[in-house]
């Protein structure tokens, strides 16, 4: 009867252990949108939304970039650089279709490649899966490893700060960009991510230190994900053919 | 801003969206178009679709052109990424491989011959799909 009453009371307790922690698990939509069926043979017109910009009377091209570039510079919330690397960053700025990795198909790198389009939640780890045919593994409460060499999307491991999941990341390489206007960084860069789940919503945040190019740590712009129920396709390749047409130095 | 116009069916029904090229932290690096394409060469050829190359970070639709004479030559026009075509529930088959298309687009500037960027493509049953930028305010009707 004891045992009995032993293995009832371990059996409501494991389920109530495995609640302590909110549930990522989920197809997770970062400012994506689930897919509008097209009706076979049905008219569709897609418009990359320029306010102000006549479709047919303005050059929309140069407008994009226009655009782009202004929208980007107002954003108060730029990374740190030390002032004698400012330069450094104006001219990959500059030259960023000739030097930007992401631009010839690297990897985007943590912690530009954004949230994951899918968390899988286990008791000891999470998987994150990408709609670029990227995942990472990250175990919960384990240590760094220390036999792998640097990388894209690095080393990584979680651990609960309540129902915040916070994944710790080093071992990146230098190959990324934290964006397109030439934010380099080192190797000594570290990113934390942050997850805090509130129901169908997670808001996603990011801190790049890189002690070598910043002055302080760097936060992103938080990034809320809604809850979604599109499956996750296999994403295209990609597959750069434009750099040799390009004739000026324009971008977006 | 995008709009979807039924075949049959005039009513334009317009959901704004947020503009994923201009999210700084997009993952993948899109090339200008202003830097590879000329606005003042608008083309228009009538042709078969041939193949349509589904990659990041641009789509691409080939095409094959007949002259008088028989001869074909093979275009290549470049658009907007998988991603946001499969949003809108696009793929590769909705660009019609194999029919007879009427396309407009806009010539390469560095003079490559037979490579631009797509605007919009009209099948030979009237409907037609458009691909492309500016207010949605003056969407013509």
């Amino acid at each position: 009867m004891k045992i009995a009453t032993a293995l009832l009371l371990v059996a409501l307790a494991a389920p109530a252990f495995a609640q302590q922690h909110p549930d990522l698990s989920g197809i997770w939509i970062a400012g994506n949108r689930g897919i509008r069926p097209a009706g076979e043979n049905a008219s569709i017109k897609v418009l990359l939304p320029l306010e102000g910009v006549n479709q047919d009377k303005d050059n929309v091209f140069a407008a994009l970039d226009r655009i782009s570039v202004t929208e980007r510079a107002k954003d108060q919330n730029k990374p740190p650089y030390k002032p004698e690397l400012q330069a450094k960053v104006k001219d990959l700025e500059v030259r960023q279709s000739q030097e930007d990795p992401a631009f010839y198909c690297k990897p985007a790198g943590v912690p530009r490649m954004g949230p994951p389009a899918q968390i899988v939640q286990l008791p000891d780890k999470v998987v994150f899966l990408y709609a670029t045919n990227l995942f990472r593994l990250i175990p919960i409460g384990a240590a760094h490893r220390a036999d792998i060499d640097t990388s894209y999307m690095g080393d990584s491991v979680a651990k609960w700060d309540g129902d915040t999941l916070v994944v710790d990341v080093n071992n990146l390489n230098d190959d990324t960009w934290l964006g397109p206007d030439g934010y380099f960084h080192t190797e000594a860069m570290h990113v934390t991510e942050r997850f805090t789940r509130n129901g169908d919503t997670m808001t996603y945040l990011v801190t790049v230190e890189d002690p070598n190019v910043f002055t302080r740590p760097w936060n992103m712009n938080p990034r809320t994900l809604r809850l979604g129920t599109r499956p996750l396709e296999e994403g295209p390749p990609c597959v750069e053919k434009d750099a040799e047409h390009l004739v000026t130095l324009d971008h977006h | 801003m995008i709009c979807r116009m039924g075949h049959t069916n005039s009513i334009a029904v317009a959901i704004a969206l947020a503009a994923a090229l201009l999210v700084s932290g997009s993952a993948l690096a899109h090339h200008s178009f202003q830097a590879e394409f000329d606005i003042s060469k608008p083309v228009t050829l009538k042709g078969d679709v041939t193949k349509v190359e589904w990659v990041n970070p641009h789509v691409y639709l080939h095409i094959a052109v007949r002259d008088d004479k028989g001869a074909v030559t093979n275009w290549a026009f470049e658009t907007l990424g998988p991603g946001r075509m499969r949003a809108e529930g696009m793929s590769k088959q909705t660009f019609g491989i194999g029919r007879t298309v009427t396309l407009k687009g806009y010539a390469a500037r560095d003079g490559s011959k037979n490579l631009g960027f797509l605007r919009q493509v009209t099948f030979d049953d009237g409907h037609s799909i458009e691909v492309w930028l500016g207010d949605p305010d003056d969407v013509n009707p």
